[in-house]
């Protein structure tokens, strides 16, 4: 995705050994990491794994206990500032401004002139179906509206790079969409644009690359594919018979018998079993095997985990950990 | 420094925008132009012409009530004059080469219409021709039928259905209703009261002259009647008793002049003693607006910070500009919209006070001499911007460690009350301005504005007005400087605000 108009040739975000103590408590620990110019990144991790400190330390919010941060070559986000696009997770806008008020707002705090950030608020409430709310105030937008409203606002002025913390929280499927459609166009001029969430859908349709965070420790950082191979390759097959000459196979690592949902419309006494492959091995041999000591398949399924699934191998302990803390 | 200015120049603006911004502006004037003009606006349409039937059965008196009412008359003529001499005449340096300097020189010469000739060529041209104020008492000529000579009780029976309402009476071709009577026995000598007869007490009781009306609240009449009879009877009394009437009044007039080192007093004693009162009295209505202004502000910017905060839009300002850029702004930006409505109060007053001050307000042309003359303006400012910066500090220290307003109420409830020292003493320290209370208090810099305030007419020792002021300053720094640190870690937070000694800590932190 790196065809945009805007190549830098320094990384837009170097994380360098970061530690973020709170009084005892670890909320980032030892994190490092690197985004490179142009790419969708996405920030995973249960609720309290450290993304948003993460993030406020790199928009120097606050400071890190250890560790160092470039930002667009910088030391420093502050000197950046007006390169830097940031939405935060908890959304919050002034009542009674008007929608185009507040977006040329941010947008000549991020350094444009008053007139160009009056015409850049239009432009882009316009653009993204809320021309005829420009003029009402925010205290009269639905809470889906609002965050768009703010969206816009942290992007008005262009920034090379965009952190979005959260940003489909809290909007419908259509919005979730135009929310997509955002960060897309962005990376397609060559915007890098790094954002959390913990939807696994929106990562694995967006991100070139995701971070996986959990109890504030990196647990993954690479991109999707890598990370589907985190988990060992399964197939999942459908028979009547019986599948024992399967576990003496050397790629098999487990067996598993999935619980079978009996329909009254086509009774069967087929079983479902979920095999786990070593790495590296083919699921055709299995096919092959299947066929050769007679094993009639009802269906063969050789299907890609998804990030979900990763994310839940990866750090479901935690998160349910994390939930009842 | 261009964020700072963004900031508050938002500040400002949405603040601009809101009723109560306006409602505030507007309202001090408002209340200030009312209680100068409503009194005129009475006194002129509220109480027309009050017709009178006077009844003299001495024969003696009705000639010196009439003209003491001719001569308020005359004045309330001359000063009318003074003030369209003053609005309409050409001239920028005053009057007073073509007019009358007194109201005795008014009045020999001819009056109103010597007046008026001698300030013809000086008029700007097209003004309105001079309309004498209608006089407030008119008499009225007793309802035919009715005789002068009448027996008393007879004369107060005929007028009962006039002085009741129920019956019009005839003036000038006009029916107007009447409004009192008075009505002077043929043997009123008989019965003025002298303290040293016997009878003394026994005639105190009878009535000599009566007085009717049904408006008892309206007593001037009343007064200037009993005023022009006793003057006139103990006139009377001089010559009885064989003293030299001119001879008393001269005794009467003699005094050991107490007050004469002031020079000014020459002019008109009156005028400068009221001065003098509103000298001694103004200061402590600068304290009250000082007070009244920097605490309106100081919520002002509480609610802002705190609302902002649980907004959470204080993050994506975080990521524009720094906490000390943020909190700079909004101090600049409240402070500018507090100086707008003070300042707007001020100018108004100033403005209202010029455009009305003249012969019937001259309340109005003191108090302008005196906001003109003393630095009380300068003043106000100085201790108006530090002042405002000490106690916006130390609410934006607390605004930024709290989550909802309902938190902060109860700890502002503790600034409120150290507030109220300064409202408590406002009204004694004038009474002893360079007393020992009142110059300790100045020294404790967050009463400095407000005590200094209250003590700036009297002429403080230059020790206390430097020393003060600059302890003034220095602690409003320090104050900045603490709150930067505590606002910079304290507006992130969320949850139980800090201990005490947790916020101290912060201080000490680097960053």
């Amino acid at each position: 995705m790196m065809n945009g108009n805007a190549i830098v040739s320094y990384a837009p975000l170097e994380v360098r050994g970061v530690t973020k103590l709170f009084g005892d408590f670890r909320a980032v620990d030892d994190v490092s990491f690197s985004l490179p110019a142009g790419s969708i990144y996405g920030f995973l991790g249960p609720n309290g794994a450290g993304k948003t400190t993460t993030i406020r330390m790199i928009l120097e919010i606050i400071k890190p206990t250890s560790g160092s941060i470039t930002v667009l070559g910088e030391s420093s986000a502050l000197k950046v500032r007006q390169r830097i696009g940031y939405l935060p997770e908890e959304k919050g806008l002034y009542k009674k401004m008007k929608c185009w008020a507040i977006i040329a707002y941010f947008a000549t705090l991020k350094g444009l002139s008053k007139k160009a950030a009056r015409q850049r608020a239009y432009e882009l409430l316009e653009r993204y179906g809320l021309k005829d709310f420009a003029n009402s105030p925010t205290e009269a937008l639905s809470k889906g509206m609002g965050q768009k409203v703010q969206v816009l606002a942290s992007i008005a002025h262009d920034p090379e790079f965009v952190i979005l913390d959260e940003p489909f929280s809290g909007l419908d499927p259509v919005n979730q969409q135009v929310m997509e459609d955002i960060i897309r166009d962005m990376a397609k001029r060559g915007r890098t644009v790094l954002f959390s969430t913990h939807v696994m859908q929106h990562a694995e349709r967006l991100c070139d690359r995701i971070l996986l965070l959990a109890k504030g420790r990196k647990i993954f950082d690479g991109t999707i594919g890598e990370a589907k191979q985190t988990i060992p390759r399964r197939v999942r097959i459908e028979t009547e018979d019986d599948i024992a000459a399967l576990r003496e196979l050397s790629d098999v690592v487990a067996v598993r018998q999935l619980e079978t949902t009996n329909s009254v419309l086509s009774p069967t006494t087929a079983a479902h079993w979920e095999l786990e492959l070593r790495d590296h091995a083919d699921p055709q041999a299995i096919l092959q095997t299947c066929f050769a000591r007679g094993i009639r398949l009802r269906s063969f399924n050789q299907s890609e985990p998804t990030l979900h699934e990763v994310f839940m191998r990866l750090v479901g302990s935690e998160a349910k950990e994390a939930a009842f803390r | 420094m261009k964020y700072v200015f963004l900031i508050a120049w938002r500040e400002y603006a949405e603040n601009a925008k809101t009723k109560g911004f306006w409602i505030g502006i507007l309202l001090v004037p408002l209340i200030i132009f009312g209680s100068i003009q409503i009194p005129i606006w009475l006194q002129k349409k509220g109480t027309p012409t009050r017709y009178y039937v006077l009844v003299d059965q001495s024969e003696t008196l009705a000639p010196i009530i009439e003209s003491r009412l001719e001569r308020a008359q005359q004045r309330r003529v001359f000063d009318a004059l003074n003030d369209y001499a003053r609005k309409n005449t050409t001239s920028d340096a005053g009057t007073n080469r073509f007019t009358p300097p007194s109201f005795e020189q008014f009045t020999s010469p001819g009056g109103e219409a010597a007046y008026l000739e001698k300030l013809q060529p000086h008029l700007k041209p097209g003004v309105p021709a001079f309309k004498s104020p209608r006089p407030d008492f008119q008499r009225a000529p007793i309802p035919s039928g009715l005789r002068a000579d009448s027996d008393i009780e007879t004369i107060v029976e005929r007028l009962r259905p006039y002085l009741r309402g129920e019956k019009r009476i005839e003036v000038d071709g006009q029916s107007v209703s009447l409004s009192a009577a008075i009505l002077i026995p043929g043997d009123i000598e008989k019965k003025i009261v002298r303290p040293q007869d016997r009878n003394a007490r026994a005639a105190k009781n009878a009535n000599g002259i009566e007085y009717w009306s049904g408006n008892l609240a309206d007593t001037q009449l009343r007064e200037e009647v009993e005023r022009a009879v006793n003057g006139e009877i103990r006139q009377r009394e001089y010559l009885l008793r064989g003293l030299d009437a001119t001879a008393v009044r001269e005794v009467e007039q003699t005094y050991a002049p107490i007050a004469s080192l002031n020079p000014k007093k020459e002019a008109g004693q009156e005028a400068v003693k009221n001065v003098d009162i509103i000298k001694q009295w103004a200061p402590s209505a600068f304290v009250y607006l000082l007070w009244v202004s920097i605490f309106a502000i100081a919520q002002m910017l509480l609610t802002n910070i705190i609302e902002e905060k649980s907004n959470r839009i204080i993050e994506v300002l975080l990521s524009s500009v720094t906490p000390g850029e943020l909190m700079m702004g909004k101090l600049f930006g409240i402070a500018a919209v507090g100086l707008t409505m003070v300042g707007s109060w001020i100018l108004a007053t100033v403005t209202i006070l010029t455009w009305k001050a003249g012969a019937a307000t001259a309340m109005a042309g003191q108090l302008l001499v005196v906001l003109h003359s003393s630095s009380l303006i300068p003043m106000f400012g100085v201790y108006f911007v530090f002042g405002y910066l000490i106690y916006a500090a130390s609410i934006l220290a607390l605004g930024s460690v709290c989550n909802t307003l309902k938190e902060a109420q109860s700890y502002m409830g503790v600034i409120t009350m150290m507030m109220m020292v300064p409202l408590m003493t406002m009204t004694f320290i004038p009474k002893d301005p360079n007393g020992p209370l009142a110059r300790i208090l100045s020294w404790i810099p967050i009463y400095t504005p407000f005590i200094m305030m209250n003590r700036v007419m009297a002429d403080p020792p230059w020790f206390d007005l430097i020393g003060t002021t600059i302890l003034l300053i220095v602690t409003a720094a320090g104050a900045l400087w603490m709150a930067g640190k505590v606002f910079r870690i304290g507006i992130l937070r969320t949850g139980q605000p800090p201990k005490l000694l947790e916020m101290l800590r912060w201080l000490r932190r680097k960053n």
